[in-house]
């Protein structure tokens, strides 16, 4: 045996030629071999029946995985009449190197039984031999001496099932080769196929040797070709036979039994192999993401059989394989004739095939190349071994197709969720070879690079994101995504970018080099949205597919790099259709809860963020600011509409009637041609959208988005953010929102406060909200010492205060509403004991704006307020109040320049919903945003203001003067459906 | 059935099992509801208390249903398959009773008629 290994790796350099030429040869040599494989077969075959000891069981085996291999390289078909043959020789060359025996009795057999296959080449008679080994087992001395008997005889095929079936090793066995086949094939370069790799294996091992190419020496050998590169041992060679051993030991002798243990063992590994679906790292996607119980089964599916093909997988495959479309050349050829062996013989076995194969794999993962041989290998064979990462990605290059598939799927497993390994890949230069793969005629090439690539992207190393970058990974991810239509590829291709898109210094890669290939290739289509509607069809819904998913992932998260990247994705012919045609179908269909629509919300969001000012054309719309827009409440202007504010409903003609009329009938510019493009973003139709996703999701991430949308789009000083104001109150939006502060969720309950904070600039909607609104809003906030049971973040509960400041600022109606909402005592609170210092100042603010209002002080007293009481706190004031500006940093400013506020106070509400990515690899940090934020707005001029002077005399509030005004301003809301059948 | 904030409401209530009818793709109760926390409460003729924002039927069509099952024009709905009805929008309490996947609703209503009988029992 020894001998063999050794020549095998010699053999590897030998090439094919040289193995047929040396043939003649080599079967002499056999032939003696077989002599002293005899000898050593007495001898093996007692310890091998005993239990196993070590080489000599451990060749049997190897022999009949060989064969196994064999079996499944060449064609099911073939099996019973080799099986039967095998028994034969087993019995001969048990001791003997499995090779040996093997290929001369599949000499034997061939000429038998199979002429057809033996004329066709040195390697097909190779491939016999292997089959033989299997059935060699089977045959052999322990297992079923009587089962080769069997076999021989005319039953060979229904046999051969049964031996099949039973003997679970012989499968298993087969599983096992499988690997080492593979690593064979790659070796045989000669388009013949499976037989011809494993002739040139045979040859590769023989050659030293002089054994016949025909010997499972090829089977190990496949490895030694790589190994040659590395240097591998003869004993490397054997990390299969070592497998097999345990098969002989158990497997072979309880045939079934065994099978099945070796299978049960690595059935657990297997299933924590699952998680290797997973591994893609289907991004963020998080929990959600995404998906990632799609992608899993995917993952599951493809890393089986990458794994197996990589390495072993091949094994367990098999059957798969048979039926699903080989990657494997040879492997196609065979599967003819498998075929109708297949079922019966494979059938039951391959499930648990499968399984073992899984475990192979599993085990071979963490070895990774560098990891120690598998938990089993290292118990029963110290000589088993992995090919390392170095080998791995010098297989990348191999001239033979199925040997880079196998490399880069081996390559997908090893990168799973091990970061190092990543790492490593990096720095052994493997990124480049991958994404040379992607061009690759041969879908399974492409994909199993392509599967690699996304394992690799994954995670927060970018490196390994700009390695992809660097060597023009993205164009050939598009290209790729151009090319094909096979659905798993478009998913793998499509993950990657989302992955490779979570890195900021990426985003305008993609969207230079994808964003309108993704678009034209997933995003519209997928949407059902159409250019030209066919009439007489129903508009198509949306589909929400993995493919789907992660594109508008990796455009959520490119759509927040900044105002190029939202003008390009505005821009980009057809997406913004696409995505609101999706999120109406998505609607429509109640089925909102999914990833790819919190995707699409969060797109929307990240391009509504300042549309008012980059929109072409923006300038056309914008509210003068010393024009105070209609929903706007300016200091002065309010004092003049205040009276007839309060005092009645409508307030026709009190006000200056245009911005007056625009507001409350919303005179939409007239449109000679459908909306389409960017402009839909702000159009109020898309108001109706938002409120339902906001009504009926129950996806927080989808919630915040769709609250963030409303706060982007409401934001600001234009026409548009006028009418989107009023719409929401005439949707009735304000009670959704309102009830939405009460979720759970911290981030929505956040968008939900900043987006009424914004509405509020229309006045209508600050009474309204101003008197519904302010149990919701002080509810959140902690009081005194205790957090709410909530527990809100600091940037929730600034946000809430800078609301109820919005809110209560020139509306001493308001603030009545918020002292009866006892929210005074809180506020003292917070201004007192925070620990937070924005906390602090937010609530200083709140009550500086309820003190200033004259009116209320003496109530306040009566409550046992003072005047200290609203004062900043010697911490805050340490600041000063002027010299606050600077530092105040809230993110949510309050909206109403008080002081003629500038415009930009009023943008830097606007949150830039950058991408959220639930799966934690939104690039932005929060504290970009803040830095946006902050860059936005100016500091509010609130020291400016000197808020406790500011007191407007409005003595005449009286809450009866007030209309009674539902939240839904019913003065607006033309007939409002007074019952409804239900 | 005014209340008091804060104060727990006492209220005669009958159940009220309504059985949808199946009109190809709709489900059918055969009644409609008036009122809501969003709608005008003086404009609602059924209420004693002009501020109550509660749902009210206010139509039944005759032999639906909603009148098989009892309802009565001027029924205050208190709950829908235990959902609180007293302080809902008029488009949530629409769409409480709506579910396409519930075949049944069980209503907990009240009505003058039921309050005063039962007064008239204690008295």
């Amino acid at each position: 045996m020894e001998e063999c290994d050794v020549h095998s790796t010699a053999s590897i350099l030998a090439s094919v030629k040289e193995q047929e030429a040396r043939f003649e040869r080599l079967t002499r040599a056999l032939e003696e071999e077989r002599r002293t494989v005899s000898l050593q077969l007495e001898r093996g075959t007692l310890p091998s029946t005993a239990s196993g000891t070590q080489s000599l069981a451990w060749q049997q085996m190897v022999m009949q995985e060989q064969s196994p291999s064999n079996q499944t390289s060449l064609a099911m078909m073939q099996e019973p009449q080799e099986i039967v043959e095998e028994t034969v020789t087993i019995e001969e060359d048990p001791g003997t190197p499995t090779s040996h025996v093997s290929v001369v009795t599949s000499d034997d057999g061939t000429t038998r039984r199979t002429e057809t296959k033996v004329t066709k080449m040195v390697k097909t008679v190779t491939t016999r031999t292997v089959r033989q080994v299997p059935l060699g087992p089977d045959g052999v001395p322990f297992p079923e001496g009587s089962s080769p008997l069997g076999s021989y005889t005319n039953s060979i095929d229904r046999r051969f099932m049964k031996n099949g079936e039973r003997f679970s090793t012989p499968q298993a066995t087969s599983t096992l080769t499988r690997s080492y086949n593979n690593y064979s094939d790659s070796y045989g370069e000669t388009p013949e196929g499976p037989y011809r790799h494993y002739g040139l294996h045979d040859g590769y091992g023989d050659l030293p040797d002089s054994y016949g190419s025909l010997s499972r020496g090829v089977n190990y050998r496949p490895r030694y070709p790589y190994m040659a590169s590395s240097g591998y041992r003869p004993e490397n060679s054997y990390t299969l036979p070592i497998r097999k051993d345990d098969y002989s030991h158990v497997a072979q002798p309880q045939v079934p039994l065994g099978g099945t243990v070796d299978l049960n063992r690595s059935q657990p590994e297997r299933f924590q192999a699952e998680p290797y679906g997973l591994e893609d790292d289907r991004r963020s996607l998080g929990p959600d993401d995404d998906e990632p119980y799609d992608l899993e089964s995917d993952y599951s599916t493809a890393n089986r059989r990458t794994v197996g093909g990589a390495n072993h997988g091949r094994h367990m495959r098999e059957p798969p394989r048979v039926r699903g479309g080989y990657e494997d050349p040879i492997e196609a050829d065979l599967i003819d004739d498998r075929h109708p062996y297949m079922p019966n013989l494979y059938s039951a076995p391959l499930a648990q095939a499968e399984l073992g194969s899984l475990a192979s794999l599993d085990r071979m993962g963490p070895m990774g190349g560098r990891r120690s041989p598998s938990a089993d290998s290292v118990r029963k064979d110290p000589r088993w071994r992995d090919p390392d990462l170095p080998e791995v990605i010098a297989m990348l290059g191999h001239p033979v197709d199925p040997v880079k598939s196998n490399a880069a799927a081996y390559l997908q497993h090893l990168c799973y969720e091990n970061d190092k390994v990543k790492k490593e890949v990096r720095h052994l230069k493997g990124v480049p070879l991958l994404v040379g793969l992607l061009d690759h005629p041969r879908p399974e090439v492409h994909r199993k690079a392509c599967g690699a690539l996304r394992n690799i992207s994954y995670g927060r190393d970018h490196d390994n994101k700009v390695a992809i970058k660097n060597c023009d990974g993205i164009p050939a991810l598009i290209r790729l995504l151009r090319k094909t239509s096979d659905m798993e590829v478009r998913e793998l291709v499509t993950g990657t970018l989302w992955n490779l898109s979570s890195y900021e210094p990426l985003k305008m890669v993609i969207i230079n080099h994808g964003l309108q290939t993704l678009t034209n290739e997933v995003i519209i289509p997928h949407s059902g949205w159409e250019q030209e509607p066919n009439e007489d069809s129903k508009p198509r819904d949306a589909e929400w597919t993995t493919v789907f998913k992660n594109t508008s992932g990796c455009l959520r998260n490119v759509s927040s790099d900044g105002a190029e990247a939202r003008r390009r994705l505005r821009e980009c012919e057809g997406l913004v259709d696409a995505l609101l045609h999706a999120l109406q179908s998505a609607v429509g269909k109640k089925d909102m809860d999914n990833k790819s629509v919190e995707n699409c919300v969060c797109i929307m969001r990240n391009l509504s963020y300042h549309v008012h000012k980059e929109v072409p054309g923006a300038e056309k719309f914008q509210e003068p600011s010393t024009n105070q827009a209609p929903g706007s409440v300016g200091p002065q202007r309010k004092k003049k509409d205040d009276a007839g504010c309060f005092g009645g409903k409508k307030t026709k003609g009190r006000k200056n009637g245009e911005s007056e009329k625009s507001y409350d009938t919303l005179d939409l510019p007239k449109r000679t041609e459908p909306t389409k493009g960017f402009e839909l973003l702000y159009q109020p139709e898309v108001v109706r959208l938002y409120l339902s996703l906001l009504t009926e999701s129950q996806n927080y991430n989808t919630l915040e988005a769709a609250a963030g949308a409303l706060q982007n789009l409401s934001a600001g000083q234009w026409t548009w953010s006028n009418y989107i104001r009023a719409t929401v109150r005439k949707e009735k939006g304000l009670p959704i929102l309102v009830e939405l502060l009460r979720s759970d969720s911290d981030k929505v309950v956040r968008a939900v406060a900043i987006a009424l904070r914004n509405l509020s600039m229309d006045r209508r909607n600050k009474d309204l909200i101003g008197s519904y609104a302010m149990r919701d809003l002080v509810s959140n906030l902690p009081s005194g010492q205790q957090r709410p049971a909530k527990n809100l973040e600091e940037d929730t509960v600034v946000a809430v205060l800078n609301t109820i400041h919005e809110i209560v600022t020139d509306s001493s109606e308001n603030a009545r509403s918020l002292i009866q909402a006892q929210a005074i005592e809180k506020l003292v609170a917070i201004n007192r004991t925070s620990q937070s210092q924005r906390e602090t100042k937010a609530a200083s603010y709140v009550l500086q704006a309820v003190w200033s209002h004259k009116e209320l002080r003496n109530s306040l007293a009566k409550d046992g307020w003072n005047k200290t009481h609203f004062q900043p706190t010697a911490t805050s004031q340490a600041k000063g109040t002027r010299s606050n500006k600077p530092a105040y940093d809230d993110t949510t400013l309050p909206l109403m320049e008080k002081n003629q506020g500038n415009k930009k106070s009023i943008s830097g509400d606007m949150i830039p919903m950058d991408e959220l990515d639930p799966d934690g690899y939104s690039t932005i940090d929060q504290k970009d945003k803040d830095c946006k934020y902050k860059s936005g707005d100016v500091s509010s001029d609130l020291a400016e203001r000197e808020p406790l002077k500011n007191d407007t005399n409005r003595k005449q509030f009286v809450r009866t003067n007030r209309p009674a005004v539902n939240l839904v301003d019913t003065c607006d809301v033309k007939p409002q459906p007074v019952d409804s059948w239900v | 059935m005014s209340f008091i904030p804060g104060q727990p409401v006492t209220a005669v209530v009958q159940r009220i099992e309504i059985c949808k009818l199946r009109q190809c793709d709709n489900l059918i109760l055969g009644f409609s509801i008036g009122g809501g926390i969003d709608q005008d409460p003086g404009q609602n003729p059924f209420s004693e208390d002009k501020t109550d924002k509660g749902i009210y039927v206010t139509r039944v069509s005759k032999g639906g249903p909603a009148e098989a099952a009892g309802l009565m024009i001027g029924d205050k709905i208190m709950q829908v398959n235990g959902w609180d009805m007293t302080m809902v929008t008029h488009d949530q309490a629409r769409k409480r009773l709506t579910k396409k996947n519930e075949d049944v609703v069980r209503l907990l209503v009240t009505r003058k008629s039921l309050e005063d009988a039962v007064r008239n029992a204690m008295v």
